[in-house]
């Protein structure tokens, strides 16, 4: 029984992570994972959202008609979005600064409108949760992987804008700041990609 | 029929749900988030005014001045917020401190586009820092950080003319202002740097007045010159005067033509070359 919401979460996580396996969200993706702490925040911020979403669609999937689901679907989305962006705002004012437009476009981000039209509003609560859980894990721990890789090698830090900053390479290090701007983006991206292939394909994950 | 009366129902009740919800967190994080904003802003008027007790806000050419008190209600400074001017990646906006002497204290970056790793060093301390004690007359003095020549001279620019204007109008400042009634009749050639090179204008004065200016060579951007000539010589004779607004789309190159002028009505006052 506990083994369905097991595979659940490790199915958002591996099987179809949405960035690396999916390829979704693309948005914020590239545009805020200059910085680890940034990564860090979008990927919680996205994943609070989808996880509310989630449950809340599910437990309405009786409720909601089929011709108007779309609409409904976005203002719950919607919902969630704005109080994220509130509570950031009122206490993580930082992190609501850096991550700017991006916030109120998670509404739009087709992991979580994609994640209720495929699944939430058709299985039970439970399993939309863990869904919901791993499908967050996941779109999480990709943001981190590739914020971490584009600041140490494009700021030559780590959780920079955080009390615990550090210098990787020393302060003496000349960080390769192409990597850090939006063409940087798109390389390191293509690069991990290609090396997430190799793994899954070493892993026979399909 | 009943079933549009069902759909519209439910969109009625999922947007009541929603607006409810969203009213109730915003009763809660509102209050947080203006007190948060009014902390960060006394706790950056402290780090320019560690004395700062009391504050009073004036508008001044559509920005907004906070004039700086101490408890006993002596004038400590100003502080300009958000003054915005066209850097090279787009708008910056930043604000500044100036002392009641017309010195500046500091300034601080509040949002900008400049490049990462270039253009984004107007945000470092260590840039920074190297206006502290200036007043508007030495501002040309700081370097111009090569690499980042259009991001640092526009930064230079918006300083030195907010601070020559806050000073004049809240600390009593004798705004420096170049007498043109002095200089005789007649036609001067002036040169003055421009963002990419040299700008050489001739200008004529007749009665005491400048008639009419002339840009000879220059080797700017011609689709950034285009916004600086023939515009800036016609504010300099409408207005008589040399200290003219030079945020222009092309500002290097407005402010080259301004010393430019300013070379030749000097050399002139000196008796020299027509």
């Amino acid at each position: 029984m506990s083994n369905i919401y097991l595979q659940d979460i490790s199915r958002g996580i591996i099987k179809e992570n949405p960035v690396f396996r999916l390829v979704l969200g693309m948005c914020p993706t590239l545009a805020i994972t200059a910085l680890f702490r940034n990564g860090l925040g979008m990927g919680l911020s996205a994943a609070a959202v989808l996880i509310c979403s989630n449950v809340v669609i599910s437990s309405l999937r009786r409720f909601i008609p089929d011709r108007v689901r779309i609409p409904c679907y976005i203002v719950v989305i919607a919902t969630f979005v704005t109080i994220i962006d509130m509570i950031l705002k009122a206490f993580q004012p930082a992190l609501y600064e850096a991550l700017g437009v991006f916030i109120p476009l998670i509404v739009v981000n087709c992991i979580i409108l994609g994640r209720a039209e495929a699944f939430a509003g058709k299985k039970p609560v439970l399993r939309s949760l863990f869904d919901g859980i791993g499908i967050g894990i996941g779109f999480t721990l990709s943001l981190v992987i590739l914020s971490a890789v584009r600041e140490i090698i494009g700021s030559g830090t780590i959780l920079q804008e955080t009390p615990y900053v550090a210098h990787v390479f020393g302060t003496a290090f000349e960080p390769m700041a192409v990597i850090a701007q939006p063409a940087g983006a798109f390389i390191v991206l293509g690069l991990l990609l290609a090396l997430a292939n190799v793994i899954f394909k070493r892993l026979n994950v399909n | 029929m009943r079933n549009i009366l069902r759909l519209s129902l439910t969109l009625a009740v999922v947007g009541l749900v929603s607006a409810a919800l969203l009213t109730v967190v915003n009763n809660w994080t509102a209050p947080i988030i203006a007190e948060r904003q009014l902390q960060d802003y006394l706790r950056s008027v402290r780090e320019f005014f560690p004395g700062a007790e009391q504050t009073r806000q004036e508008e001044l050419e559509g920005a907004l001045f906070d004039l700086i008190y101490d408890g006993a209600g002596n004038l400590l400074g100003v502080i300009g917020k958000n003054i915005e001017y066209k850097g090279y990646g787009g708008p910056v906006k930043y604000n500044l401190a100036v002392d009641k002497e017309g010195k500046i204290v500091g300034y601080r970056i509040v949002s900008h586009s400049e490049t990462p790793g270039i253009g984004d060093i107007i945000t470092r301390p260590e840039y920074q820092g190297k206006f502290t004690g200036k007043g508007p007359a030495e501002i040309d003095g700081v370097d111009t950080q090569s690499g980042a020549t259009v991001s640092t001279s526009a930064i230079k620019g918006s300083i030195k003319r907010v601070t020559a204007a806050a000073g004049a109008a809240f600390l009593g400042m004798e705004e420096e202002r170049f007498d043109i009634s002095a200089v005789p009749d007649g036609i001067y050639q002036g040169t003055g740097k421009g963002l990419l090179g040299d700008i050489v204008v001739e200008v004529t004065v007749s009665g005491g007045k400048i008639a009419g200016i002339t840009v000879l060579e220059q080797s700017e951007t011609p689709t950034f010159f285009v916004n600086a000539y023939p515009a800036i010589p016609d504010l300099i004779v409408a207005e008589q005067k040399l200290e003219v607004d030079t945020r222009t789309g092309a500002t290097g190159s407005a402010e080259g033509i301004v010393k430019a002028v300013r070379d030749a009505l000097e050399k002139a006052l000196a008796g020299g070359e027509k």
